[in-house]
């Protein structure tokens, strides 16, 4: 029988650590989404620039990069600025919120797209309907427009949350306990690298066939009404 | 304003770029009055409709609903924009409109169509709306489809469902923007059905249509629009056996053949 010498449970918190860190970090990715995408429908042009730049920068550097530009480079950047000025400042960032801070900075560009792609796609006379009985934009925006672009996006943003949850992987590098540090700890621990990695990929799988039969219900139910 | 003129517009301007689609509209409707709208397509028929709730903003002209006026301003570009969206909002919760394509909203079901604004914008408790819009759905004729998903329904039930939608407000007037126009033939009939109805129950109407026969029967006042301006104006006997203006005449000829 396989003996993981102790090391099972080890593996089974850094799966919780990684569904959680994912799960912030898909949650922010949303907000920057729907922030990218109001940048980009906006009429201020700096908002339409500053939605282009984000969208164009994020998706043209590796993740690795810029991860490790948050978590090192910033830090240090701001101790070098206070020195500059003649102060003495000690700042380290906690892992896990700077993880899940940038990749969801990073998919918040992907979700851009898609939920660009979502709110194009909503009939202007639904929400032309809603203004028109009197609803205020924001009410409508509420009650008409972003539930019908979601349930457009829902197949989109599934997507993104199935690379995103691999991606924080990534975050062990910056020493959060999550799924792959933690096998790499026992696999260094116990000699045993395949038997380790190879648990860790069953886990991340099985996050994924979980994600995928959660998604095919959410998907269901977002599309109720809609004739096929 | 006296309240008895459920509506008002007085000379009612829109540019859209080059192209001057209304030239100085002006009508009033009296409480209870149908008036119906003909014109051939670009006659600025639908904008005229469209620029009364202000989903289209007016240049120049002014727009009085029961009697209030809706306020408009400049902006600094000197466009003309309402002083105050909230008027606009509390006063398109006076006006109905019903639109050619329905525009039902396709995530909500029949029920939470019709009550979604008496109780979101109205702030109407939800089983008080509810109860109406039974008696409304009941009243279009399709009480049992209330559970049912707008798709799921043919264009004729759907557009009776965006009547009752509209009348779920309590509007003084119901707005109605070619609503048979999207429809099979064999679906009109139950439309102007419940447009009739309406009409007999006393309700203020403004309808852009191309059915003829409604705007002849049913209309108190038949317009004419040509060009964005009022070609001929008056009862459906007058509009309809005497037109003065030729190109009614014409209008009328190619209609009704």
């Amino acid at each position: 029988m396989l003996d993981l010498q102790g090391y099972g449970w080890l593996l089974l918190k850094g799966l919780q650590m990684t569904v959680l860190v994912g799960l912030c970090a898909m949650f922010m990715a949303i907000l920057f989404g729907l922030l990218g995408a109001w940048g980009k429908f906006s009429h201020s042009r700096l908002a339409n620039w500053a939605a282009d730049t984000y969208t164009t920068v994020v998706r043209g550097v590796p993740e690795l990069i810029l991860l490790l530009l948050v978590y090192y480079g910033v830090p240090k950047l701001i101790q070098d600025g206070a020195a500059a000025l003649g102060y003495e400042l000690r700042l380290d960032l906690n892992p896990f919120v700077a993880g899940f801070m940038t990749i969801g900075f990073i998919y918040g560009a992907f979700c851009t797209e898609v939920l660009r792609g979502a709110f194009l796609s909503v009939p202007r006379g639904q929400m032309e309907a809603a203004r028109a009985i009197g609803m205020s934009k924001a009410l409508a925006f509420r009650r008409v427009q972003l539930p019908l672009a979601m349930r457009m996006a829902l197949p989109g943003l599934g997507n993104v949350w199935m690379v995103l949850i691999k991606a924080t992987a990534l975050i062990s590098l910056i020493q959060l306990d999550e799924l792959m540090r933690n096998a790499k700890l026992a696999a260094t621990a116990t000699h045993q690298p395949f038997t380790f990695y190879f648990l860790a990929s069953l886990l991340f799988l099985a996050i994924t066939l979980v994600s995928m039969l959660v998604l095919k219900r959410a998907e269901t139910w977002a599309k109720r009404g809609v004739r096929v | 304003m006296p309240p008895e003129h459920a509506l008002v517009i007085r000379n009612i301007k829109k540019r859209f770029g080059d192209l001057a689609v209304l030239n100085g509209i002006s009508l009033t409707a009296h409480k209870g009055d149908v008036i119906s709208l003909l014109g051939s397509s670009g006659s600025g028929k639908s904008t005229l409709l469209r620029c009364i709730n202000l989903l289209e903003t007016p240049d120049e002209g002014e727009v009085y609903v029961t009697g209030e006026r809706i306020e408009m301003t400049r902006d600094r570009h000197g466009k003309t924009v309402p002083k105050s969206q909230k008027q606009v909002d509390h006063i398109r919760t006076r006006l109905g409109m019903v639109f050619q394509g329905f525009n039902l909203w396709s995530h909500r079901t029949i029920l939470e169509n019709i009550i979604e604004a008496p109780v979101h914008v109205l702030g109407i408790p939800k089983a008080e709306a509810k109860e109406y819009a039974l008696e409304l759905l009941h009243k279009v004729g399709i009480a049992n489809k209330a559970d049912s998903y707008p798709d799921h329904l043919s264009g004729g039930q759907q557009q009776r469902v965006a009547i009752a939608r509209a009348l779920a407000m309590k509007p003084a007037v119901m707005l109605f923007d070619e609503p048979t126009s999207a429809l099979d033939p064999e679906l009109v009939g139950e439309v102007l059905r419940v447009m009739r109805q309406l009409a007999d129950e006393g309700m203020t109407m403004l309808v852009v249509t191309h059915e003829m026969g409604f705007a002849r029967e049913v209309s108190s006042q038949v317009i004419f629009l040509h060009q964005g301006q009022i070609e001929e104006q008056g009862s459906p006997e007058q509009v309809f056996n005497n037109p003065r203006s030729e190109r009614c005449q014409q209008f009328l000829a190619t209609q009704l053949k």
